[in-house]
């Protein structure tokens, strides 16, 4: 009987979440910021790599939250940056402090090219739009010709501090965009924009009538995503120092939504980085793997159906009926 | 305050194929007043309403607020010309608090940029803040200041429509659409909701009432204009429209029933 249901009895527990992960996320940066001094050159490697990856994890979860679509096509985007900061080294000889923003700037433009002619697609459709964009980076990046390196891929190696060790640059760089996107998102979420594109993801025509149209909406959530996405390829590319086509194929653009499911679609730094270590970690797992692995792949966009464009929620909702509750 | 402006909607025609749901349909709307559509099911009113925020596009007749003829904008040009609704099915965004569902009511009014939604520049922080007092002074006039930072999930019906209408409020707009905002609701909520509308007009803004509560839309309507068969049948006030023979015979019914 809901509408009998008073005022009073429907206010516990109901207040809107606080930024009660400020502290967690701090603890977790401290404990980065001081990982280089204690492990060896392996895991500076890893976790750089990690957190660049994590970076591109975002781009995927922000789409899912602020656009509610999915996208397999994020391997392009995330190409796009790589090469912008590999190609800007040999061609004008910059390092990544100055490629990135570049890159972020056409990961955007290129984003909101993408957005328009598919900006009447959603769900299943949009998906498969965006994979033809996976399926083409490769032989894109072949037809650059020698430009872009060919099958060999470029040599990122230019660093921005003179003076510093070159690993560790590696690994700081990516630790401090991370920890930069994360907080420019998490101001994002309170902005008037924040509040339009969420409003439209899921009352559109609420939206509408405030001012905002599905393809103001669209073209916003898809430029952002695709602007983190390059910032991300960026990242990798200085952090994995080398660019080559087969990073970019179409089964990255399947980890990095895998991954997204993974941290939950969560926006924050913890969640990134769980998934951006799943998709560091788990491809040089299953390397043995063989066979099964397009299977357990399979499986997982399944999940990526079944939980739907809010994970966290579909998953407590999962458990409620699991543990027989019929919702109270 | 946007100045007094009339809704008028001129020899509306509107056609779903060969189905006929609006013919030659010619009324207004006046500021400082609230105006009841009402009619039997399928009689037209929804479509109408439709029409009125830019989601249906009648094949003939005009629409105007003032001298502004709005039948050829989309519903997003609509909100800039001062137009704000609630939907009859709750429409606000879960992932945000009532307050911040209220504030984006007002999000088109911002001036400040994409920098500004990423980073915490002076001109959006500014911008926020205003938002943030709007919507408290709004909710806080509906008697909703309590709930500001709870999910809607958590609010009952009621409460939720009011929160809708806080939203459709807080720019000020010129003209106020709302579609069954008493539909599942309970006696007391219906209550508060007859008072809250009484208490909204004001001599500037447009009031529209589709509803099937007869007792609110009397209590509550200046004039009522009432559809069968996708026809004006009458206009009228409360009184008038009760007294009206053929409204008493399509809708209202013989009171001996």
């Amino acid at each position: 009987m809901p509408d009998g249901m008073s005022v009073a009895e429907a206010r516990p527990g109901a207040r809107a979440r606080s930024l009660g992960a400020l502290p967690r996320d701090g603890l977790l940066l401290v404990l980065l910021a001081i990982v280089p001094s204690m492990l060896g050159g392996f895991w500076i490697y890893g976790i750089g790599v990690c957190m660049a990856n994590a970076v591109a994890v975002l781009s995927v979860s922000f789409l899912l939250r602020y656009g509610g679509e999915v996208s397999i096509g994020q391997s392009f985007f995330l190409a796009l940056g790589a090469y912008c900061v590999a190609m800007m080294e040999r061609e004008v000889g910059v390092s990544v402090v100055v490629s990135l923003p570049v890159a972020a700037v056409v990961g955007v433009v290129l984003g909101l090219a993408f957005a328009w002619p598919s900006r009447a697609l959603s769900g299943i459709y949009l998906a498969v739009a965006t994979m033809a964009l996976a399926l083409a980076v490769p032989e894109l990046i072949l037809l650059l010709g020698p430009v872009a390196g060919g099958y060999e891929g470029l040599y990122v190696s230019r660093a921005p501090l003179v003076g510093v060790s070159v690993d560790l640059q590696r690994y700081y760089l990516p630790l401090v965009a991370l920890a930069a996107v994360v907080l420019l998102l998490a101001h994002f979420r309170r902005s008037r924009q924040g509040l339009a594109l969420l409003t439209a993801r899921d009352h559109p025509r609420a939206a509408e009538a405030f001012g905002f149209s599905r393809g103001y909406a669209r073209l916003a959530a898809f430029a952002i995503s695709a602007g983190i996405a390059a910032i991300g390829g960026a990242l990798l590319a200085f952090a994995a120092s080398t660019v080559s086509p087969n990073s970019y194929t179409l089964w990255t653009a399947i980890y990095l939504l895998v991954g997204s499911v993974v941290s939950l679609g969560s926006l924050g730094l913890f969640g990134a980085l769980v998934g951006g270590a799943f998709i560091t970690l788990v491809p040089q797992v299953l390397a043995s793997w063989g066979d099964w692995v397009p299977i357990l792949y399979g499986l997982a966009l399944l999940v990526v159906v079944v939980l739907g464009d809010r994970p966290a929620e579909a998953l407590t909702k999962l458990r409620k009926r699991l543990a027989g509750g019929r919702g109270g | 305050m946007a100045e007094a402006a009339t809704l008028a909607a001129e020899r509306i025609s509107l056609a779903f194929g060969g189905h006929r749901v609006l013919s030659d349909v010619s009324l207004d709307f006046r500021a400082g007043q609230v105006t009841g559509l009402i009619g039997p099911n399928g009689a037209g009113k929804t479509s109408l309403f439709n029409c009125l925020t830019g989601l249906y596009r009648p094949q003939e007749g005009t629409i105007a607020l003032g001298d502004m003829r709005l039948e050829g904008l989309a519903p997003a040009r609509r909100a800039r010309e001062g137009l704000a609704r609630s939907f009859q099915h709750v429409a606000l965004c879960p992932d945000l608090s009532v307050i911040e569902n209220v504030m984006f009511g007002r999000a088109r009014l911002g001036r400040s940029g994409w920098a500004s939604a990423f980073l915490p520049l002076p001109r959006g922080r500014a911008e926020a803040a205003d938002a943030r007092a709007t919507a408290e002074r709004i909710l806080a006039r509906l008697g909703l200041a309590a709930f500001a930072d709870d999910m809607p999930a958590s609010l009952p019906p009621g409460t939720q429509r009011m929160v809708e209408i806080a939203r459709a409020i807080v720019a000020d707009p010129r003209v106020l659409l709302l579609d069954e905002p008493a539909a599942g609701l309970n006696a007391a909520e219906t209550r508060h909701l007859t008072e809250a509308l009484r208490a909204l007009a004001g001599p500037d803004l447009v009031m529209v009432v589709v509803e099937h509560d007869m007792d609110l839309i009397m209590e509550v309507c200046d004039r009522i204009h009432v559809l069968n068969f996708g026809r004006l049948i009458a206009s009228g006030t409360p009184a008038e429209i009760r007294a009206d023979p053929e409204v008493v015979r399509v809708y209202l019914g013989d009171p001996d029933d």
